[in-house]
């Protein structure tokens, strides 16, 4: 598995606001059609790192590569079509459109000169049905394909989100602490949505849950203080001791040891 | 409702305002505004932009029908489709700079463009007559009567209206809704929203465009004021007053401004002020403005309706006893 070629790289990325570094020099390379986790404390600069990854800010210095293309420069929407879909940490839907709608943009948007005409309604193929049931189905919400996604409960909301990701199809998909706020009775539905993944797409995922990131990581990335800390599988990060002493204690060990 | 139902609507409108109305000039006026009031909507209801230059693209449109039709005497559809080319090509050149910002800016960089062209339409006598606006402008002598100019716009109307409704129903309206809604998400999901922005612009300043060319060839005038930013403010408050997010609210809007100020001009020289009691009470009280007070109406109206039979069976039971 770790043998898998290369599908994103950060090389050496510094991101700074003002005179204070967010990212201090990160390298990382996640494999095709794994689970990479990134974890570390509060303000270890994860987001951030997902930010410069997916386009949503730009590298102080640094380089990305996607897929064999320096992405550096490009924008966000740019990245969505080169195949990268990301998930946020703060639920971020259309509330006042239902959830099919919500799909068909995010299906949509890997090729949104289409949605620039003026003319045609989303009927037929435009109406991306295939891929809208698909992820439905996925997601458990064919019930709610047609309740405005502001009403759906909280739980759903999250799951929505990652639906959102999956319907560009991309090839990564990043998410951001996909659980957050999450009940304890959807957090296996979502680890098992999440471990589902890998064979079609390769998944970032930054999560506070140790459970689930132990139970379904491939690699393992801690952070801390805008530098990576260490890096390897479950087992190995388990029993570091500097990721034990810098990080959160027995927390770590999800539980078991 | 659906396209075909929102279509018929609007066509009982266009022809119930003849057998409403003593004046073909009212009546032009309201469907003028409907339009101009249809393309603020795009922007206001559709996109989530709130534009205070829609006054720019109606006085370029007025200007440019005005022109056209003294100096170079080019027939009227020509001179109409100036109107909504110079219109369009107004709207791309505010458009583009506006965008660039959001929320608040984007607004006083509307207004902004709005004092400037105001102030260039104000300086450039030689072409727009400055203070004393453009005279004379002929019309056809097809259309020499008010109620004929009125079948005239009613047309274009029409057109314009179910045009509209295309476009609010397709691929593009669809994916303003989700700006509209969220443009961080919008974004992320691949949507380069400054280009769909930059394009509703366009469609919107062509439109308000055409608006203000048939305003200046019913009135034979295109004075310096339909450029001012009291126009634009005009806009807003009809397309506000009117309901956003639904293209016959507009329509019903225009209707509402248009002839209300006409009744209460004639009662009180001060009844703007009137105007401004009623938009507190639409941005306090009823923000989905008239249109959601009607559908309101409708929808208590069907649910008394139902109510009614099981209601009588009730009384009926009673009786018996």
């Amino acid at each position: 598995m770790t043998t898998a070629p290369v599908l994103i790289e950060a090389v050496d990325v510094v991101k700074r606001y003002g005179s204070f570094a967010a990212l201090g020099g990160v390298n990382l390379a996640v494999r095709r059609h794994t689970v990479h986790s990134v974890i570390g404390p509060n303000g270890a600069g994860k987001t951030t790192l997902f930010h410069m990854l997916t386009g949503t800010g730009s590298v102080t210095s640094g380089r990305i590569v996607f897929d064999g293309h320096d992405v550096t420069r490009e924008p966000d929407h740019r990245r969505v079509q080169r195949g990268m879909a990301r998930s946020f940490q703060i639920t971020s839907l259309f509330p006042n459109l239902p959830v099919h709608e919500n799909l068909r943009l995010a299906a949509q948007g890997v090729r949104p000169r289409q949605a620039l005409d003026c003319w045609r309604p989303p009927t037929g193929e435009r109406a991306c049905r295939d891929v809208i049931d698909e992820v439905l189905a996925r997601i458990g919400l064919q019930r709610q394909a047609g309740t405005l996604a502001g009403v759906l409960s909280h739980g759903q909301q999250r799951r929505l989100e990652v639906g959102m990701a999956l319907a560009a199809r991309p090839q990564a998909i990043f998410l951001d602490e996909p659980t957050s706020g999450m009940g304890i009775d959807d957090l296996d539905d979502m680890k098992r949505l999440i471990r589902s993944l890998r064979d079609r797409h390769t998944v970032v995922l930054i999560e506070h849950n140790m459970n689930i990131v132990m139970d379904i990581s491939d690699l393992i990335t801690v952070m801390q203080n805008g530098r990576v800390l260490a890096e390897g599988l479950p087992d190995q990060i388990r029993a570091d001791d500097r990721v034990r002493t810098a990080y959160l204690g027995n927390m770590i060990t999800g539980g078991r040891a | 409702m659906n396209r075909k139902t929102t279509l018929l609507l609007a066509l009982v409108l266009v022809l119930m305002l003849p057998l409403a109305l003593r004046s073909g000039s009212l009546a032009s006026e309201v469907l003028i505004y409907a339009l101009a009031a249809l393309a603020c909507n795009l922007l206001l209801g559709y996109t989530g932009l709130l534009s205070f230059g829609q006054g720019i693209f109606f006085g370029l449109g007025s200007y440019t029908v005005a022109l056209l039709l003294t100096r170079l005497a080019l027939p009227t559809p020509l001179a109409l489709a100036g109107a909504i080319a110079v219109g369009a090509a107004g709207a791309a050149l505010v458009g583009a700079m506006a965008i660039r910002q959001r929320g608040a800016y984007f607004v006083m960089l509307t207004l902004a463009a709005a004092q400037m062209f105001y102030f260039i339409a104000y300086t450039a006598t030689g072409l727009t007559g400055g203070d004393n606006g453009l005279l004379d402008i002929p019309r056809p002598a097809s259309m020499d009567t008010p109620w004929k100019y009125y079948a005239f716009v009613a047309v274009i109307f029409m057109v314009v209206f179910w045009l509209l409704l295309r476009v609010t129903d397709s691929l593009f309206g669809r994916t303003l809704l989700a700006i509209r809604d969220n443009e961080a998400r919008a974004t992320a999901l691949g949507y380069d929203i400054k280009r769909f922005k930059l394009q509703v612009f366009v469609i919107s300043g062509a439109i308000t465009g055409l608006a203000g060319g048939l305003h200046a060839m019913m009135t034979g005038i295109a004075p310096l004021s339909n450029m001012e930013y009291h126009t634009s403010e005009m806009i807003l408050v009809i397309t506000v007053i009117g309901g956003t997010g639904n293209l016959l609210a507009s329509v019903l809007g225009a209707a509402f401004y248009i002839l209300l100020a006409d009744w209460l001009s004639t009662l009180w020289p001060r009844w703007l002020l009137l105007l401004g009691v009623l938009l507190i009470v639409v941005s306090t009280g009823m923000q989905r403005g008239l249109w959601g007070l009607c559908e309101a109406v409708v929808s208590r109206a069907a649910r008394l309706i139902r109510r009614r039979p099981a209601g009588t069976a009730i009384d009926a039971d009673g009786g018996s006893t």
